[in-house]
């Protein structure tokens, strides 16, 4: 899978959770869960449970930790898919 | 220094599922799971306990300065209405309040009574309620103060010559601020 196709496989599960659009529209591997999309916290583990779902992998405590924003999600689940 | 956190508790119905799985494993604790499963009402020891964990998250971030997602990792024990939250060697102690339409969540290093001003929002739009919520701060905390937030978007108060900590939550139609 290319880094492209992981953003565009992760795109939909952020969205439901997103509350500025904008910054949405103009997602990039820099954009931030929480200072620029501005999902709630409480949100963000809806997010890590979709991702969970979505690539049929299980992340630790150690692994949530850095997932704030799109580049560390897309690392961590390359890392569990052994990409 | 001073965290809070707030719950719109009609939003966390429509926004959050607590019951879907490994929801609860993946933010609470063993201890923490059985206060929920003994609760008279599991949703609302849910917000509880998360709100607990913000707040700490949010006063460790003005101590230690680094973002970071652990909620599990803030161990929460309650005692009535109040709560300590430790994570590694940090310690604090957690005032939280439970209305009918809110939880609202103040952690200090010291005990201390809740201080956190409720604001609810006149209008939706995260980006309206936010300038209302800065609004209110900046009116209450009264003089020349700005709001300032570094690059960690850790806020704080200044007026050129004081420095004041601040925390400030936003969640549904809810919004509160805390000054220390």
């Amino acid at each position: 899978m290319t880094k492209e196709q992981l953003i565009t496989k992760l795109k939909p599960l952020i969205e439901p959770y997103v509350q500025d659009e904008e910054a949405f529209k103009n997602l990039s591997e820099d954009t931030d869960f929480v200072k620029d999309l501005k999902v709630n916290s409480a949100n963000l583990v809806d997010i890590i449970l979709d991702i969970e779902d979505e690539f049929d992998i299980r992340l630790e405590n150690e692994d949530m930790e850095q997932m704030l924003d799109v580049k560390s999600a897309m690392e961590i689940i390359a890392v569990k898919l052994g990409i | 220094m001073v965290g809070n956190d707030i719950v719109d508790l009609n939003e966390a119905r429509h926004a959050s599922n607590w019951q879907r799985a490994r929801f609860l494993d993946k933010l609470f604790t063993e201890l923490e799971q059985s206060y929920i499963r003994d609760a008279k009402n599991p949703f609302i020891m849910v917000w509880r306990l998360w709100s607990i964990k913000e707040a700490s998250y949010k006063l460790h971030t003005q101590m230690y300065p680094a973002r970071f997602y652990n909620p599990k990792g803030f161990e929460c024990t309650l005692d009535k209405n109040s709560a300590t939250a430790k994570f590694k060697n940090f310690q604090c102690h957690v005032q939280t309040r439970v209305t009918s339409a809110y939880v609202i969540s103040e952690a200090h290093l010291d005990k201390k009574k809740l201080s956190s001003v409720i604001v609810k929002f006149k209008g939706p739009g995260q980006k309206a309620q936010s300038e209302e919520l800065t609004t209110r701060l900046l009116k209450y905390a009264g003089g020349a103060y700005q709001l300032n937030k570094n690059t960690l978007g850790i806020p704080a108060l200044s007026n050129g010559e004081e420095h004041r900590y601040v925390s400030l939550t936003h969640h549904g139609s809810y919004g509160a601020f805390a000054i220390s």
